[in-house]
């Protein structure tokens, strides 16, 4: 596969971008597909919604190319470059009736009015709205606010949609319906679109694909699967799914040193907890620990379990046999995540090398 | 003590006293406007504020409040955009210099005038050869009249521009409106209520114009007299039919405006309750 002749539909090289003498973006480089819903996820501050508003032409970089569908549109302004921006607050316009927000692209685009209706009311139908035209954005819930700002970023028809943070502003409880709701709607229409989100649940449960920012810089760029097992940086590894730091993994056995200031980081995933002689296959290979607490997770048990001086995390099943707090039990760990200065190595338990190990 | 408790000494004591002083320092004078007034009948009332040089004064009078009106909305509507939705260097400065015809006292302001434009000033000889005459001329009086007034209605914008914030106007200009689309369309109604009530009150406050405008004047008859000046000028000639008649309109004047701000008051209010 050769990269180069990859044709993208939005493409960031090398952005920067100060406030003053804060550098809010650092070399940003961004490649993505048509059609693909990606989450641009990072902790608060670390650049997100400057690079939206980047794309989106709101804001101009120092330095760097922005190309869509091919173009450089550096210069394009924002309205002229197909894209539908769905801001953090909505910033719904409060003093228009939802009909009038919606139709508002449209009118300043001057298209026929009888199509700005007919188009208005498509997307009322879409989004699930029919009959709140004449309200006001503040006579909507949450879930209809943000739904209605996101059918006023459609409405013309944008190329590219960006989102910033779309369910940040919603009760936890709708959340969930929203992002299926959101996920199936971008999938429907393929628009190609990136939303921003700080929640890694969030990236990992709607996102194709995720680019991991922090300080500005991106980390990693990958579907939640590579992130997930093929994390890059340490900063990737710790963010992205549930993690254990352990300094001192060489102490375990069957995994070798690789160098002193190594420091590691394990998965619960990675771990397995048998009662003494449950398990034939890992007996030899396991090593012992202390039970230090057992914490019912829903579907499943998680285990920590004290040994060579750090808790560890590991799962078990709900009908597995049951293990107590200060029982003595068999621990297997599978591979740990090594961080070599800023690189991450996978360092696998070499009793297994015959075996393949599918996690 | 319970602050709220309906009865007790205290709050009759405070209500008379304040009702008392409105009527001792307000109804009275104004009835006695009234009263004076039509002493001598309704016909010299009639015949007093259908003067020729009275109807000249109140025109004038009108026409300089429509010019302070109009250039201060467009004045005041610049700055209020200006200090809300862009940061920079010497905002706290612009800020606090937009205040300063409130503390500076009309007669100084008047005289700064007389400085800047009058025969002394090296400005005088250019504005003279182009046949522009502001001293003792009716741009004088517009010129005092707006700046006495200058920073009723930007003060009144200001704060309903900074409550909104700039992230509608941001998702109107990223779907492509221009700048007076936006302004029309989007900020407009935010500052809606807010605009028109500076707008009264620059009207009240442009009226009743006196130390300023005074300095500018000359005091010429039919000329450069605005109803204020034109009171003074009866009441020092013991014309008080004349003076008191003259001064009923103005009266009229204000109360007309007095109704118009409490309606706004009213509106505005109901209109916040349902769009926040
Ligand atoms: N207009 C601005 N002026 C100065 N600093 C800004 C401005 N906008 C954002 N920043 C700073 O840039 C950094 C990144 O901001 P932002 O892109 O909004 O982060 P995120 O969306 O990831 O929370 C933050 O530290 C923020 O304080
Ligand atoms: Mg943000």
């Amino acid at each position: 596969m050769s990269m180069e002749n990859k044709r993208y539909y939005l493409e960031l090289r090398g952005v920067n971008k100060k406030y003053g003498n804060f550098q809010a973006s650092r070399n940003v480089n961004i490649q993505i597909e048509k059609g693909r819903l990606v989450a641009l996820l990072g902790a608060s501050g670390s650049g997100k919604t400057t690079i939206l508003r980047i794309i989106a032409g709101l804001e101009s970089p120092e330095s760097g190319e922005i190309l869509i569908d091919g173009k450089l549109v550096n210069n394009t302004p924002g309205s002229e470059r197909g894209v539908g921006f769905v801001f953090q607050s909505y910033a719904l316009f409060r003093y228009m009736t939802v009909y009038d927000n919606i139709a508002f692209g449209l009118r300043v685009k001057k298209k026929p009015r009888n199509y700005i209706d007919d188009r208005v009311h498509e997307l009322l139908k879409l989004i699930d709205c029919e009959g709140l035209e004449k309200r006001y954005p503040n006579q909507l819930s949450g879930g209809q606010r943000q739904r209605v700002a996101f059918a006023r970023a459609l409405a013309p028809n944008p190329q590219l949609l960006l989102l910033d943070e779309p369910f940040a502003a919603i009760d936890a409880k709708i959340r969930l319906e929203l992002r299926a709701w959101l996920r199936e709607m971008i999938t429907n229409l393929q628009i190609t679109s990136i939303f921003v989100t700080h929640d890694q649940d969030e990236a990992i449960e709607v996102a194709d694909e995720i680019i991991v920012m922090n300080h500005g810089e991106i980390e990693q760029t990958g579907s939640p699967r590579e992130l997930y097992s093929h994390p890059q940086t340490p900063f990737v590894a710790q963010f992205i799914g549930a993690s254990t730091p352990v300094e001192n993994y060489q102490r375990f056995r069957f995994f070798q040193s690789l160098g002193d200031d190594t420091t590691a980081i394990l998965r619960p995933e990675f771990v397995s907890v048998f009662k003494k002689g449950e398990n034939k296959k890992y007996t030899e290979s396991a090593e012992e620990g202390v039970v230090e607490d057992v914490i019912f997770r829903g579907s499943n048990l998680e285990i920590r379990v004290r040994i060579h001086g750090v808790v560890l995390s590991g799962n078990r099943g709900i009908n597995d046999p049951v293990v107590e707090i200060g029982e003595k039990v068999d621990v297997f760990v599978y591979r740990f995540l090594v961080v070599d200065g800023k690189k991450i190595v996978r360092l696998d338990n070499s009793s297994l090398r015959e075996e393949s190990i599918i996690i | 003590m319970d602050i709220r408790k309906n009865s007790g000494v205290v709050k009759w004591t405070l209500i008379v006293l304040c009702s008392s002083f409105l009527v001792v320092f307000l109804i009275l004078p104004l009835i006695y406007i009234v009263v004076t007034a039509l002493r001598s009948g309704f016909q010299a009332y009639w015949n007093s504020i259908t003067d020729e040089y009275a109807i000249k004064a109140a025109l004038l009078t009108i026409e300089a409040m429509v010019c302070a009106v109009v250039i201060n909305t467009i004045f005041g509507i610049c700055a209020a955009w200006t200090l809300t939705k862009y940061q920079f260097r010497g905002k706290k400065t612009i800020s606090t210099l937009i205040d300063l015809p409130v503390t500076v006292s009309p007669i100084i302001a008047g005289l700064i005038f007389v400085l800047t434009f009058g025969r002394q000033s090296f400005l005088f000889p250019f504005l003279d050869r182009f046949g522009i005459q502001i001293i003792f001329a009716v741009p004088g009086i517009i010129l005092a009249t707006v700046f006495v007034t200058f920073p009723f209605i930007s003060r009144e914008i200001i704060p309903a521009l900074a409550a909104q914030g700039t992230d509608e106007e941001e998702a109107a200009a990223q779907m492509g409106a221009n700048m007076f689309t936006i302004f029309r369309k989007v900020t407009y109604p935010h500052i809606k209520w807010a605009l028109l009530y500076g707008v009264v009150l620059c009207s009240a406050r442009a009226m009743g114009e006196f130390g300023a405008v005074s300095v500018l004047s000359g005091h010429l008859r039919g000329k450069t007299n605005t109803l204020p000046l034109y009171i003074e000028l009866l009441y020092q000639g013991y014309d008080f039919n004349g003076a008191f008649a003259a001064s009923s309109v103005l009266v009229l004047l204000s109360v007309v405006i007095l109704a118009l701000r409490m309606w706004l008051e009213k509106r505005g209010a109901k209109e916040i309750d349902v769009r926040k």
